[in-house]
């Protein structure tokens, strides 16, 4: 399928920040997360897709067309940024038309009616006439967001469109996104620094760091098969072991800074033998039981008891973080202190390379 | 002395200490209010609106300083913009040499516009019609130049409160940057403009010494209330003097009060 939005190696220098090595694309109404810490660049790329910034090299292209020197009121996309940014001197009808404004649509049905729509999706209705200062910060992202949708954008880019709110107001933020996105059918570009954000919104999900793609892809695929130890932690994936690989017969071995441990057979090719690289197991994939013939021992130090699972947080020589169902939990009568046995579906075990 | 008296000393001392200073000098200036009007009386200054050389010169500082300001903001707005925007080593030494007019004693600024204007190139300036020294048109570009630093600095200060994504948001809309600036730029600098304009009004209500050096000292010619204070004294009519100092002093109060309920805080110069 041919992309509907593409950036070709984009170069960006401004006030001594680089962005470099940026290629991705995006399918039509497909909802992009550009991930990574604060500082690494997230906001600048975003302005430099909506042309506040020219890049130095690359290109950007929208549609078979290059944009990449096409100035921001030509393109066409629609702009949020986490603090809203709403004119305090236009209220709330006025702010959410102020686009259809400079095209001079505002007084035409289509744009009244759309904003009609809008209206009744975001649940501003009875803001129209209020003014941004009496508006709370869940009500000016919502006014924010259908001031830049109001204007059809061929891409909607939001820049931490969630970060300024309070948790409930966040939760109920993402489930209006992800309606906005699906109803609307928009291509969504969305910068956070928060992976739950990416997780519950993402199609596809680009984490960054200084200013570069460190991975891209399929949102479950880089969250379960980060390609680094700096997307492991970012996505605060746990269980990542450095050590070596090695195969002793059929079965693979694992070897930390003290131990070994049989992982059991692995049926495909590991090309890692002997090199230094990390393992990462899922909370969830590790097992506990005796009956295993490759399990190894841990002592359980702490239990934390969720609505919907029980954490265990064990160490002998190594930590291990596990994630276990309440029957589980219960069927193995568990306390802080208990010696457990865990193992792995070699299958299971993501290995990272190191850098 | 245990700790809790110590610290209540302290603090009494601390707050006491400020309080006093500021007082004194709250007092200082009354004072100096009190004591120009104890010098005349209601009878007088309103008699000085009857005079001839008041009136003139009222109107005369009122048309020449509403023009200068004029001219004063419409140099300093697309400046100010530009140093609120761009910041650059360049930028820092451009601010600076704007500031001249401020650090320069205005009868220094005076020595320097009035051989501008004269000999470096006031022969040009007549072969064209333009009489600037010794003239009306002098006392406008006097009290210019010496109330477009004010401008500039405060609209610049104005400018740099303003989030520049409010008009990159903007710019996403559909606004190209000249109707960014009139849509946007301009709403949301509506305060901090009106402050600039009227305390460069101020100043140029109260200019003396670049306009004595630039348009000269004549009477009913090129005669501001400053200069009318100034020539009076000289020739000892202290109750036209005195008169005049408290109507100026009272509008320019009254001025100083509206920058203040326009910006919403001191002004920081």
């Amino acid at each position: 399928m041919t992309p509907f939005f593409q950036v070709k190696n984009l170069l960006v220098e401004k006030s001594g920040f680089k962005l470099h090595h940026i290629s991705f694309s995006m399918l039509k109404g497909e909802y992009v997360i550009i991930l990574g810490p604060t500082g690494c660049g997230k906001t600048m790329l975003l302005e430099t897709l909506a042309g506040l910034h020219k890049p130095s090299k690359g290109e950007i292209i929208l549609d078979k067309q290059v944009i990449t020197t096409l100035p921001p009121e030509s393109r066409h996309f629609g702009f949020s940024y986490q603090d809203s940014l709403l004119y305090p001197f236009l209220n709330v009808e006025d702010n959410i038309l102020f686009g259809a404004k400079a095209r001079h649509k505002h007084k035409e049905d289509k744009t009244l009616k759309r904003l009609i729509e809008l209206v009744h999706i975001m649940d501003i209705k009875h803001l129209l006439n209020r003014y941004p200062h009496a508006l709370s910060g869940g009500e000016l992202q919502r006014v924010s967001l259908a001031r830049a949708i109001l204007i059809n954008p061929s891409i909607l880019l939001l820049d931490e469109p969630l970060s300024a709110l309070d948790p409930q107001t966040r939760q109920s933020m993402r489930c209006l996104l992800q309606e906005i996105h699906q109803t609307e059918g928009l291509s969504i570009i969305h910068v956070t620094h928060d992976f739950n954000e990416a997780l519950q919104l993402g199609t596809k999900v680009i984490v960054m760091n200084h200013g570069t793609i460190q991975q891209q892809g399929r949102t479950l695929d880089v969250f379960k098969q980060p390609n680094s130890l700096f997307v492991a932690q970012f996505l605060q994936r746990e269980n990542v072991i450095k050590g070596k690989l090695f195969y002793k017969g059929n079965d693979l071995w694992f070897k930390d800074l003290k131990d070994s441990w049989k992982l059991g057979p692995l049926s495909k090719d590991i090309f890692y033998q002997d090199e230094a690289l990390y393992i990462m197991i899922h909370p969830g994939q590790l097992q506990i039981g005796k009956d295993h013939p490759n399990s190894w021992k841990t002592i359980v130090k702490k239990v934390v008891l969720n609505s919907t699972h029980v954490e265990l947080y064990c160490k002998e020589t190594i930590s291990w973080h596990v994630s276990l169902s309440w029957n589980e939990f219960e069927r193995q009568s568990i306390q802080e202190g208990s010696t457990i046995f865990l193992s792995v579906n070699p299958q299971s075990v993501h290995f990272i390379k190191t850098e | 002395m245990d700790l809790k008296h110590k610290g209540k000393l302290e603090n009494y001392i601390f707050h006491s200490s400020f309080w006093f200073v500021f007082c004194f000098l709250i007092l200082f200036f009354l004072l100096l209010i009190i004591g120009l009007f104890s010098y005349s009386d209601m009878k007088t200054i309103l008699h000085i609106f009857k005079h001839p050389e008041f009136r003139f010169s009222l109107i005369f500082t009122l048309f020449t300083s509403i023009i200068a300001t004029i001219l004063a903001s419409l140099v300093a707005l697309p400046s100010g913009y530009l140093l609120s925007r761009k910041k650059t080593i360049g930028s820092t030494i451009l601010d600076t040499l704007l500031d001249m007019p401020i650090v320069l004693p205005p009868l220094v600024s005076g020595v320097a516009l009035l051989i501008f204007f004269g000999p470096f190139l006031g022969k040009h300036l007549t072969e064209i019609g333009i009489h600037i020294v010794f003239t009306p048109i002098g006392v406008i570009v006097a009290q210019w130049f010496i109330a477009t630093p004010y401008a500039i600095k405060t609209f610049k200060q104005t400018f740099q409160s303003i989030d520049k994504r409010m008009e990159n948001v903007a710019r996403t809309l559909g606004y190209s940057p000249s109707e960014v600036f009139r849509k946007v730029t301009i709403p949301l600098a509506k305060n901090g403009l009106i402050a600039g304009v009227m305390l460069s009004w101020t100043r140029t209500l109260g200019e003396f010494g670049a306009t004595a050096m630039l348009a000269g000292i004549t009477r009913m010619k090129t005669e501001t209330l400053s200069i009318a204070v100034f020539l009076n004294m000289s020739i000892g009519d202290m109750n036209f003097a005195i008169a005049t100092a408290i109507v100026m002093l009272i509008f320019a109060l009254c001025l100083l009060i509206i920058v203040k309920l326009f910006l919403g805080k001191e002004v920081w110069l």
